[in-house]
This record gives structure tokens, sequence and C-alpha cells, in this order.
């Protein structure tokens, strides 16, 4: 057939009325969503079970659940659909890192204590409520997911060493930042390629986090230059001066976990799955024991209603169905998302042996430490405002700039990224 | 009265002479016809009746043909870019409400030693990837010019790089230029040269980010360029060879003078876009790093303005800052573009 002009722009024609018509037809319908029997619910890949997010459906079949995972910046996707009720899903996802960021404008979102959370409550950990409770005691997040932290170390490489090698005696003797770093000299010694950390962000991260004060206090002052924060600086830079510190900054961390660079990684209970990803050729190799100097927790995300929720009862009962211990014990086997009921904590999803760790039961390293979590006030700026100790702490790995200098940097530059955000 | 046609495509006017012989003679006066009737005498009446036929009544087609792209602009481009003029005497934090602040955001932004920092960065990757780039470009349109076998190919190659996913050569640039474990830093090893940190020092990082530009639009303007050669007539080129000139000589005495206005093109254009340099940045050091994203890597050495710029507004949501930043760019990149400009233009009239 020939191809000719008044053909293809006929054949074009078409084909963007069918387009059209179509983009109008699927148009239609978000619009006259808000009828109380559908709800839509937002959530990132891995952000929630697959598979319990699709029992949902089941379980209540006198609702449509329309589920997006959506990909790439969801908080920034999100701020976009809260703009109007027509956008706006109905449940959503919000990452923890960003759940603070979002405290000053709960306005925009339900209080879950008046649909009934202030009775389920005692259930879920006291202290990761709190990171999604303003001042004046709103509640605008049910807790998906926690990571408690914890010190994932090679057992072979331990044993090379001459550490210990027991997952409990490791804890038990490793319990301080400076025990633990001790070992690290001793196992870099011992296996010069090998490092300790692989960079002194984490270990930073971590020191803060098990303080029960972060960078801005409940009054909103910028508090980051007392003595908790330089503590943490102090010990975040020792692993660099002992020379124990492998300043991985890259995407190179994957094959340094691979092949034994990082004797130890300090991370969350997701961060096993990282591992698994990163090294599988490792497996049988790696233990968990608990972090030096007491628990600390990174990430974990929540649910909220938003306030457009076009039946917020329903949303509630869904969200807290899909939430309860039984449910977030298969999140825990699907995704890798650790319960944030200590119920869960007893259920067989979470007591087995885990082959990737030689057969250890990890829960008696992470279920302890979840429940002990210092509770921290951390505020909407918290997040900004670190930035400039981590862009530090790089700063003295990649250009060897002295540490007092960095110290001093950071404070500075924090002080003005508080003092952009409205912090006192 | 003489046959000259004052409106363009319809000649109208009454003709005197015989219409077969003036056929070649008006063209010349073509091109300042419409504009200057100079000292040709014409009914006021005439011209008065022609202009708005030339308006939009008349041209109604073509206006409504170039729309789309002026709607489309005007929507997704012009009112954003006067939004963030707004936006700029506001603190917002996308969700909430908007507050009034002056010049505060402005007033930070002097004091902040970050911003500068990126603006820093962002001249010195801008430099390092554009001069080369420019200067590799004209070298290869002389080099495809002379050649007269796979000439489609050697075009097809040049042009490839220029539409390949941005985000899928950062990544591969990224495993190349790896510290430990890269390709580089493998042959370097296998030579018995110690390896380069490429991604950790603050000079290498920017020499990666450049490479990978350089790498992308060398060929894209290798194109243009060989665009502006195969407009030079050949004569110039056979009469400078009958003069005895050599080939630089030739380079130098024909081949540059007549590519200036190419040659502005691409200065222009390369300092517009090289100087919005972040997706090269943004990839290579780890966006989705939960505790300190888009930071720009290693002591922040690879962090653009543009990076900046979307890591206060997306990470931080401190929109009214980000509008701060971007206009303070905008203005440094209008600087950029008038120097350039005046540079280029002057030489362009010295012979």
């Amino acid at each position: 057939m020939d191809l000719s002009r008044r053909r293809f722009l006929q054949a074009a024609v078409l084909t963007a009325a069918t387009a059209g018509l179509t983009a109008a037809c699927g148009g239609s319908e978000p619009g006259g969503s808000k009828d109380s029997k559908t709800l839509k619910l937002w959530y990132w890949a891995g952000g929630m079970s697959d598979k319990v997010v699709a029992d949902a459906k089941k379980q209540f079949s006198d609702t449509t659940l329309k589920t997006s995972v959506i990909g790439g910046d969801f908080k920034t996707k999100l701020l976009t659909g809260l703009k109007t009720a027509q956008t706006a899903p109905d449940i959503t996802g919000i990452k923890g890192e960003d759940i603070a960021s979002f405290l000053p404008n709960a306005n925009r979102f339900l209080d879950l204590n008046e649909l009934g959370m202030d009775k389920l409550a005692p259930e879920y950990l006291s202290w990761k409520l709190k990171q999604a409770t303003t001042q004046d005691g709103k509640l605008i997040g049910f807790p998906i997911d926690i990571g408690p932290c914890a010190v994932y170390y090679r057992e072979d490489l331990f044993a090379k060493a001459g550490l210990p090698t027991d997952p409990a005696k490791v804890s038990s003797e490793l319990s301080t930042w400076d025990a633990f770093f001790e070992a690290g000299v001793e196992l870099h010694k011992a296996v010069p390629k090998s490092f300790l950390v692989n960079n002194i962000g984490a270990v930073f991260s971590m020191a803060v986090g098990q303080g029960t004060k972060r960078f801005i206090d409940e009054d909103n002052t910028f508090i980051g230059d007392q003595d908790h924060i330089r503590a943490a600086w102090t010990t975040a830079v020792k692993p660099y001066t002992l020379g124990i510190d492998a300043k991985i900054n890259d995407n190179t961390w994957n094959a340094a976990i691979g092949n034994g660079t990082v004797a130890t990684g300090l991370g969350a209970a997701w961060y096993a799955l990282d591992i698994q990803n990163a090294a599988p050729g490792t497996k049988g190799k790696w233990r968990v024991a608990s972090l030096p100097s007491g628990p600390s927790n990174l990430g974990g995300s929540f649910l909220c209603l938003p306030s457009t929720c076009a039946n917020p009862e329903k949303a509630f009962e869904i969200v807290s169905w899909m939430l309860n211990a039984e449910n977030q014990a298969r999140g825990f086997t699907d995704a890798a998302l650790f319960p944030t009921t200590p119920a869960a904590y007893e259920l067989p999803a979470l007591t087995g042996g885990d082959a990737f760790f030689g057969g250890q039961k990890t829960i008696e390293i992470f279920g302890p430490a979840a429940e002990k979590i210092p509770a921290a006030y951390e505020a909407p700026a918290d997040a900004a405002v670190s930035a400039a100790y981590f862009n530090e702490l790089t700063a003295i790995e990649a250009k060897g700039k002295d540490p007092e200098d960095a110290w001093k940097d950071a404070v500075s530059q924090a002080k003005q990224i508080a003092k952009r955000q409205g912090v006192k | 009265m003489s046959s000259s046609p004052v409106a363009g495509p319809a000649p109208t006017g009454p003709s005197s002479g015989p219409a077969t012989g003036s056929a070649g003679q008006p063209a010349p006066d073509r091109p300042r016809g419409p504009g200057r009737p100079g000292r040709r005498i014409r009914p006021v009446s005439s011209r008065a009746r022609h202009r708005p036929r030339r308006g939009i009544a008349r041209y109604w087609p073509q206006f409504l043909a170039v729309s789309p792209y002026y709607l489309i602009f005007s929507v997704f481009m012009l009112f954003p870019m006067l939004y963030t003029v707004y936006l700029a005497f506001q603190k917002w934090d996308g969700i909430g409400e908007m507050e009034f602040v002056g010049l505060q955001q402005f007033r930070f932004l002097w004091d902040d030693p970050v911003f500068w920092l990126s603006l820093r960065n962002t001249l010195v990757i801008w430099v390092l990837s554009t001069v080369p780039m420019l200067f590799l470009a004209l070298v290869m349109a002389v080099l495809i010019n002379s050649t007269r076998r796979f000439t489609a190919f050697y075009r097809v190659a040049l042009f490839i790089p220029s539409i390949t996913s941005l985000v899928a050569i950062a990544i591969f640039f990224g495993a190349i230029f790896s510290n430990n474990f890269g390709l580089i830093n493998a042959i370097l090893q296998s030579l018995n040269l110690s390896a380069v940190p490429w991604l950790s020092n603050e000079w290498t990082i920017k020499l990666v980010i450049a490479a990978l530009m350089t790498w992308q639009w060398t060929g894209y303007n290798a194109i243009i360029y060989l665009a502006g050669l195969q407009a030079i007539p050949s004569e110039l080129y056979e009469a400078a060879k009958m003069d005895g000139a050599g080939p630089v000589r030739i380079f130098f005495g024909i081949t540059i003078p007549l590519l200036r206005p190419i040659i502005l093109f691409t200065v222009v254009i390369s300092t517009v876009t090289g100087l919005q340099s972040f997706t090269e940045p943004q990839v290579l050091f780890g966006s989705d790093a939960s505790t300190n994203p888009n930071s720009g890597g290693p002591g922040q050495a690879g962090l653009t303005t543009l990076l900046y710029f979307y890591h206060q507004a997306f990470d931080n949501n401190d929109f009214g800052y980000a509008a701060a930043i971007v206009w303070a760019f905008f203005l440094l990149i209008l600087l950029i573009v008038i120097i350039n400009w005046r540079l280029v233009q002057r030489k362009e009239r010295r012979p």
C-alpha cells in the first residue's frame, strides 16, 4: 500500500481522536471518584507488601481500592497531588525521612486518633507514633515499618582477625563505639584490604539517632552546635583518623560489600536486603549484632489519610487491617518491612532463622532494639539542617579537610539553613 | 512608477513597463521593499490599505499553525517562569500558607557559601566542557567535510550521543570512572599506574562531568558546523589554493571567518545548555540516598547551581529560596550570553 500524505494525515487524525476520547473517558472517572466507594491508595515500589495490598482489595470487596505505585520522587508528586481534592489520594504513604516536614501542615491530614487509633496505639511502638504526632497531639500517620539499626559483620573476616564471631559475644564485647573501632583496627591489621566502615556519615547518622535530642528542639531552637551533636561528630570522625574508614561515597558500595573491602555495615533492618542484592555470593558469611552504644533507627514509613479522603472510616479500617500484626509479618517476608507492632515479633515469619546470616535468628537482635529506640523530637527542618553535617563529613573523606574546620563549617552552614527554614 | 512591487507576495502595483523585461530586475529591491519605500512615491492610502491585511487577519492559518507551540510555551514555561518571580519574594513549603518576606531570600542567597560554591562548580564544569567540545566539533566537522566515503555513517554516528538518554550515559560514566572497580582505573592499574579516585576528588569529579557533556554534545555541534561548512562556496577554496595558501592558512583565513555566525550560534546555545547541567551530577552522585539526597557528591564538588536549586525546592521544600536561586542564576546566564555575543560579534566586524 502506498502511504500518501492524505492517508497519513487521516490516520494521524484518527489516532489522535481515539487517544483524546480514551483520555477524556479515563479522565472523567477520577472526577467522579469522590464517592465513598472508591478509595485511591498511593505508595512507592517496596513501600507496602503487594500481596497484602492485593488481599485488602478482596477483603474489602464493598469498596474499590485503586492502588498506584508511584515512581520517582514520591514526596514531590504527593505535594502536587494534594493541591486539589480531585487529584489527592485517599490513603497515601509518607516516607520516614519526610514525615516531619509534613507536620506543620497537619491540617491537610486527618487525625487518626479521632478515627480510633487512640485505642490501637498501645499495640504499636510509642516512639514511632511520636514521629507522626504534632506538638498538640494530632496523629497523622499509621506506622508501616521501622528501621531498627544493627551492625552487620562478616563472620569470616572477624575470625581471621581473632575477633569474637558469635553474635551474642560480638554484641557484648563490642558494646561501645570505642571497643568497636578498636576491633576495626585489629581487623585492618590482620586483613589489610578490609576496612571497618564504608563511610563516616553512616556512623554519624547512627550516633545522632542514639540520643533523645537531634538538631532542633521542641521550642524550634537550633541545638546542632551543642554537646550531643558534637559527641556524635567526634565518634564519627574516629574511624577516619584510625584509618579504618573505606571512604566509599559512590556507587562502588555494591562491589565493596561483595569483595570484603568493608567488613561491617551499619544499617537498619532493611539493609539486609541491600546486602543480599549487592553480594549474593557472600551468603552465610554475614551475622548481625547489636549496635555499639545502644539502638538507633533509620527510616520507616507511614500511611496517612489526606483531609480530602472520601470515606475516612473505611479508609482507616483498611489501613489498620493492612497494618495489623499478622499482615505486618507478611510485609516483613515480602518486602523486608520491619513491623511496628511488637506482637508481630513473636510470629514465625520473624522468628525463623535466616540462611543468608548462617541461620541466625536476627529478630533476637532487632526485636529488643526496636523496643528500646529512644524517642527523639524530629523538627520539620531536621533533615534539611542535618545535610550540612553529612556534606562536611564527606568533605573530610574526599578532600582530607581538617575535621575541626569541617565542624565549624558544618555548624555555620547548618545555622544558615535553620534560619532560612524559620528556626530560631 | 517602476514595476517594483512593494507588497511582497502579490505584485499588484500599476506596471508601466513590459512584464517580460522586468522579471529579473525587481529582485534586488525586494528585501527592503515593505519596510522602506524610500524615495518612491506612493499614495499613503494604498499603504494603509495594505497593512492590516498583512496582520493576523490575513495570515490566520499560519498563526493557527504555530499557535500550539506558543500555547504550550505559555502554560508550561512562561507562566511558571513568571510565577517563580512571585515565589522568590515568598516563604513557602509547597502546601502551607505563603508568607511575603520581601528581599529576604536574596539576602540569604548573598550570605550562602553553598550557593557561591555551586556557581563556581557550574562555571568550572561549563568551561571544562564547552571549550574542548566546540574545538573538537569544529575539527571533526572539517575532517568529515573532506571525506568522500561513508559520510552518512559518520553523520549518524556523530548524532547518536545527543539523542541517547542522559541518565543511561551518566550511569555508564559512573561505572567507567568508578573509584575502586571502574574500567579506567583497571586499565591504569594494569599499566602499573596508580588508580585515580575519579569520583571523590573535587577536580576529577568536575572533569568526569565535563567529559560526559563533551561526549554527548560534540557530535551535535559538529553536525551544525558541517552544515555551515557546506554553505561556503568551493570557489573561495579554489581561489585560495591558486594563490598558494596552505590548509592551515585556508582554515583560519576562510573557514573560520565564514563560519562565524554558526560559531556564534553554537557558543550561545552551549552557554545556555552547558550552564544548566543538572542530571549529570544528580545521577552520578546517588540521588536516592535518604540521609543526604542531591548533595552533589563528595565535598559537594559536583553541586551545580540547578542541582542546588532542586535540592532546596524538592528536598528541603524551600520553594521561595529555590526561586531566588534560579533568578539569580538566570541573570548570570544572561550576562555570560551577552559577553559571548559581544566578543564573537566584534570579531565579525573586524575584517
